[in-house]
């Protein structure tokens, strides 16, 4: 499994059964934009990705070095790109 | 998720920073209705966790704790909040709150003051009816209290789509089918007396454009070891100025 398809599952996981999403989760999905991610499901989404990836992807610690218009800004492939940087 | 079940709540908590620090744990309650533990976790309780252990919690029936009916009013708030000290195991910390946050973070410092060592207190309304947004809240005006959130926090409801619905029948939830209503119209303000026998120091947090920034003047003639600090910005100032209000509460926490 990709760290994208890992991810996308996380991120529909979050949003929950109830409510599908119109389009495929990509790279260049955007957080706030294209999958209205509200920002207490960001926060659902840190801890998911902190227990999938281990103690060695410090999500939670990235994302709290950020500000939240910058955290607005993010899209699934800046989220991919530090999880892969963590691993390598 | 971590949940712990308080007061007969599960209750949505986070934690950030070291658990094993010396230093007095912070704890963070936000404000009601478009609030929850968010906007300290992306906001100032980073800022702080950076010298001691941080624990950010959504209140009953807000963010990912569970709905309830009733309970809304401070005092309920207050042993919910007694409630996950206890069950997180912290005897002694540090409060901070956010508007209605700040009222139950008071009401714990003045009713267990062995408990709380210093008290953050940012937009607390005193009496609740002080803030112009209680008016729309208890006038049951949604569309009005939206119009009247800082950009950063109107984002949740926007979009039109999945985000907006969501955050619109929460908020619609707890305005039709929980006393929060009728909660926010019983409290009262807290007597001088009672606020004269405050016994932490207190840093008071308002914000200059703020319909409760009077309140602050009030605070700071009455309780006996406050300080304050007024920021550019109007009532939701956790959110609205986080990174000046996490820098201020480090500040007080580690002088």
């Amino acid at each position: 499994m990709t760290t994208l398809t890992t991810v996308a599952a996380l991120i529909q996981e979050v949003i929950g059964e109830d409510w599908d999403l119109d389009d495929e989760i990509t790279l260049e999905s955007s957080f706030a934009d294209d999958l209205e991610l509200e920002s207490i499901e960001f926060v659902a989404l840190a801890e998911k990705m902190q227990a999938s990836f281990g103690e060695g992807v410090d999500f939670v610690g990235w994302l709290s070095g950020k500000e939240l218009d910058e955290i607005i800004a993010l899209k699934v492939g800046d989220v991919v790109e530090f999880i892969d940087a963590c691993r390598t | 998720m971590p949940h712990l079940t308080a007061n007969d709540q599960e209750l949505h908590h986070q934690l950030l920073g070291d658990a094993t620090s010396d230093a007095t744990p912070c704890v963070f309650a936000h404000g009601l209705l478009v609030d929850n533990l968010s906007s300290w976790y992306f906001g100032a309780a980073p800022i702080v966790a950076a010298s001691r252990l941080a624990v950010c919690y959504d209140l009953r029936g807000h963010g990912l704790s569970s709905h309830a009916a009733d309970g809304y009013d401070v005092g309920t708030g207050a042993r919910d909040l007694i409630a996950l000290l206890d069950s997180l195991g912290l005897q002694q910390v540090d409060l901070a709150g956010q508007s209605w946050g700040a009222l139950i973070c008071l009401r714990v410092a003045l009713e267990h003051p062995e408990r709380v060592r210093r008290l953050v207190l940012c937009e607390a309304p005193l009496p609740p009816s002080s803030l112009t947004e209680m008016a729309s809240v208890i006038n049951s005006d949604p569309q009005e209290l939206l119009n009247m959130l800082p950009e950063s926090l109107r984002e949740a409801f926007s979009g039109g789509k999945r985000r907006a619905l969501k955050a619109a029948s929460r908020l619609k939830r707890l305005l039709t089918e929980s006393s929060l209503i009728a909660d926010l119209k019983a409290e009262g303000d807290i007597d001088d007396e009672l606020l004269a026998a405050l016994s932490q120091e207190t840093l008071l947090l308002y914000g200059d454009d703020s319909s409760c920034r009077p309140v602050a003047d009030r605070l700071l003639e009455l309780v006996p070891h406050a300080s304050l600090k007024t920021l550019p910005g109007g009532h939701y100032l956790a959110a609205e100025r986080a990174s000046d209000v996490g820098a201020l509460i480090k500040e007080f926490l580690d002088g």
